[in-house]
């Protein structure tokens, strides 16, 4: 039994202290600027201003039908391929705005992957042809740059020695949670700086889950992850920071340790303690 | 109580689909039994003879069904297919809705009305009968067949798939060509060939358009035979031998029909999931 | 709509605050029986035992809503707290224990000054029940009174010991029992104030400084 002595001083934070990291700019990947977004007339995210660091995994937690999956879909310009979908305020990738006049939201969306809930890959595509595609359907042709890209996917995804035997199988016989990791292999194929996640793991069952936890884990020295969750646990897990959404709205953003023992907001108390949602 | 109830529904359902089957099995029956008799190359392969005698054969005839549908495919696939993915992939707007509603209602025109149009619109301004004038009017009866069933095989393919390919960057035609295109493949050839095992038999339209000849396949722009004509022709001589050969004739559309299906039903089964992927 | 834990940590609660009364009972004889020059060691040592094994039931259970629950925020920090104070009230167990092993040891106290010892303890058995009391009540502001009463303790504790450093003569039993019962008592009451922190840290997450 041991006490945990604190042998100096510490005030609790204040909220400026607590959105600090907002206003660092080094650091900063990806952040947005005051977002909206509608879907028709129903207004989804209401002026948003989170931030994703280079190099870290950024959760986004909250309960269902806080906007979520709308607000990761913004920052790689999915959200547009909705009908009568709208979007105001900034999205600032690296210093830019990517929804700035003439930007083109393809290249976006290359320099922001993206891995879905449930596992999607291409059905009618072997494993070899799943990874490679994001590379050849934007025309690169070299075999042997397809070869490594497609062996340096796997490997980086956990998967490369379960499917080195048979590359050519197809990609939909594969099992829940291999397939979840082919569809993120893809995703890396094509060399993004920023991987978005959308509860990638929900589908999947625990074991399957922790693997791709551990995955993200080794992939975060390189990219940057932002990934929702509609699990607390595995926010905690996961995460370096964590930012809370309800109702569209911001409510609480900060160091996931210091988030989940001490929040600073009643609501988030009250959210991770399951006392609502 | 109810397991008596669900095996008579069970049974009605079994006698209903054995009823079902029964008019395919007597067409296929009467047409070996009446045809069978008159297949020889002979027969596949010559001019028909000269009326009231026995002898010749309907290799025009066959010629020209072939050369028929092969315009027909060329004219009505690549619009139908193309008509298909515009209205899955982009066609969620007015215009959109327009077109398939349209769309709609030539699938169900009365062909012989089409084949009367084309004669007017075609066959008269060019002064001649023509197999031109009989691939377009048989065209336009494929292409809403093509369009709807293009359209349908595409929209199974679940959006997640789109979303993937978009979220990896591939741009939407490409994503449309590659990738929906690719899952849908099997449904969309299906598609076709159903097509075009509806539009080989149809008989009215190539009376007004085609008329029939005794002669093989010269130019596109004179009269050609085909197999629905010859038969039509056949059935109405009064002489045993040309009844024969109808039935003949009969037969060879059936089996042509026949090997169109099965055939391309064996050949997507394997090819679901297409495994020429490396180098 | 209670939740799954609630149970559980409704159960560390009653176990923590039976250990309270417990302890509190336990030093309060403990005292008692020396200011009155009885003997009361069996009793002593049993309520002491006892509390040790409250305490490790009090862990236990904890680590088993931990482990079950993974709770965080205010919960995380109650649980983490109640260990904190089980801990605490074990001690005030303990030290009860050998301040009756004092009387034990020296036997007859009559003739030393017990006023010292009387002043000493009765500040420590207040110290006790306001730290009770905050912690049961979540009150940050009777906790920090905490702080205040220690330091009584403290000099008191201070004063008899320099005085017996400069004292040419005196009764040794009366100087060495007094200087150790007055130990007992200042760590009682410096583990009364740990008690009393975890009441900021349960409800907002502040921590204070150590001495």
């Amino acid at each position: 039994m041991t006490l945990d002595l604190q042998t100096e001083e510490k005030q609790p934070l204040s909220r400026d202290e607590v959105l600090q990291p907002l206003r660092t700019l080094e650091n900063s990947k990806v952040r947005t600027e005051d977002l909206d977004a509608w879907y028709g007339n129903n207004q989804v995210l209401k002026k948003l201003n989170i931030e994703a660091r280079e190099h870290s995994v950024t959760a986004i937690i909250g309960p269902s039908g806080c906007g979520k999956s709308t607000f990761i879909r913004c920052l790689n310009r999915m959200h547009e391929l909705v009908p009568r979908a709208k979007i105001s305020g900034r999205v600032i990738l690296d210093g830019s705005d990517i929804y700035a006049k003439g930007v083109d939201p393809v290249t976006i969306r290359r320099r922001v992957g993206m891995v879905f809930q449930k596992p999607n890959p291409f059905p009618t595509m072997s494993v070899y042809d799943n990874v490679a595609a994001g590379l050849r359907l934007n025309g690169e042709r070299n075999h042997s740059v397809l070869d490594r890209a497609v062996q340096q996917s796997l490997e980086l995804a956990f998967l490369w020695d379960e499917v080195k035997g048979d590359l050519d199988k197809s990609g939909a016989s594969l099992s829940g949670g291999q397939q979840q990791r082919l569809c993120i292999a893809r995703a890396l194929a094509v060399e993004p700086e920023v991987i978005l996640m959308d509860e990638p793991c929900s589908a999947l069952d625990p074991t399957a889950t922790a693997k791709i936890e551990e995955l993200i884990a080794s992939i975060k020295g390189n990219y940057t992850v932002v990934i929702v969750t509609h699990n607390m646990q595995q926010a905690a897990r996961v995460s370096d920071f964590t930012a809370f959404l309800y109702l569209g709205q911001l409510i609480e953003y900060g160091e996931t340790t210091s988030l989940f023992e001490n929040p600073v907001e009643e609501l988030t108390e009250r959210y991770l303690t399951g006392k609502f949602g | 109580m109810r397991r008596f109830k669900d095996r008579l529904a069970l049974w009605l359902g079994a006698l209903s689909a054995m009823l079902a089957m029964i008019p395919l099995i007597s067409i296929l029956y009467e047409a070996v039994k009446n045809g069978a008799s008159t297949l020889n190359v002979d027969f596949l392969t010559a001019s028909p003879g000269v009326i009231g005698q026995p002898g010749g054969g309907i290799g025009p005839a066959i010629q020209g069904t072939l050369v028929l549908v092969g315009l027909t495919v060329i004219i009505g696939v690549p619009l139908g297919v193309l008509s298909g993915i515009y209205l899955s992939e982009f066609g969620d707007n007015p215009i959109g809705r327009v077109i398939r509603f349209l769309n709609d209602v030539l699938a169900e025109f009365p062909s012989v009305v089409i084949g009367v149009v084309i004669f007017t619109l075609v066959v008269l301004t060019l002064r001649s009968f023509s197999v031109i004038a009989g691939a377009f009017a048989l065209s336009i009866i494929m292409l809403p067949i093509v369009t709807r069933s293009t359209e349908e095989s595409l929209k199974l393919v679940p959006n997640s798939i789109r979303d993937a390919s978009m979220a990896l960057g591939i741009r939407k035609w490409r994503t449309t060509l590659s990738v929906v295109l690719a899952t849908a493949k099997s449904g969309v050839v299906t598609g076709i060939l159903l097509a075009i095992a509806r539009v080989a038999g149809e008989t009215a339209p190539l009376v007004f358009t085609i008329l029939g000849s005794q002669y093989f396949f010269s130019s596109l722009n004179t009269t050609m035979d085909a197999l629905p004509l010859r038969i039509y022709r056949l059935a109405l001589l009064p002489y045993p031998y040309a009844q024969a050969q109808g039935w003949g004739a009969a037969l060879v559309l059936i089996l042509m029909v026949l090997v169109i299906n099965i055939g391309v039903r064996l050949a997507t089964r394997g090819r679901l999931y297409s495994t020429r992927s490396r180098a | 709509m209670p939740r799954l834990m609630d149970m559980g940590l409704e159960k560390l609660r009653n176990m923590v605050l039976d250990m309270a009364e417990l302890s509190q009972n336990t030093v309060s004889t403990s005292i008692d029986a020396y200011v009155q020059g009885r003997d009361l060691r069996d009793r002593i040592y049993s309520w002491s035992e006892e509390l040790r094994m409250l305490q490790d039931e009090v862990s236990e259970l904890a680590v088993e809503l931990i482990a079950r629950y993974q709770p965080v925020a205010s919960d995380l920090r109650f649980i983490k707290s109640c260990m904190e104070v089980a801990y605490g009230f074990s001690r005030f167990g303990r030290y009860a224990h050998d301040i009756s092993d004092v009387i034990g040891i020296f036997g007859d106290l009559s003739n030393c000054d017990r006023q010292t010892i009387q002043e000493a303890g009765s500040q420590a058995k207040d110290m006790i029940r306001v730290s009770i009391k905050a912690f049961t009540e979540r009150d940050v502001e009777l906790a920090g009174r905490l702080k205040k009463m220690d330091d009584v303790v403290d000099n008191i504790y201070l004063d008899f010991v320099k005085k017996s450093a400069h004292e040419r003569e005196g009764n040794l039993k009366c100087v060495v029992s007094g200087t150790l019962i007055l130990r007992y008592l200042e760590r009682i009451a410096d583990h009364a104030t740990y008690v009393g922190e975890t009441v900021p840290y349960i409800v907002s997450g502040e921590r204070s400084a150590r001495k």
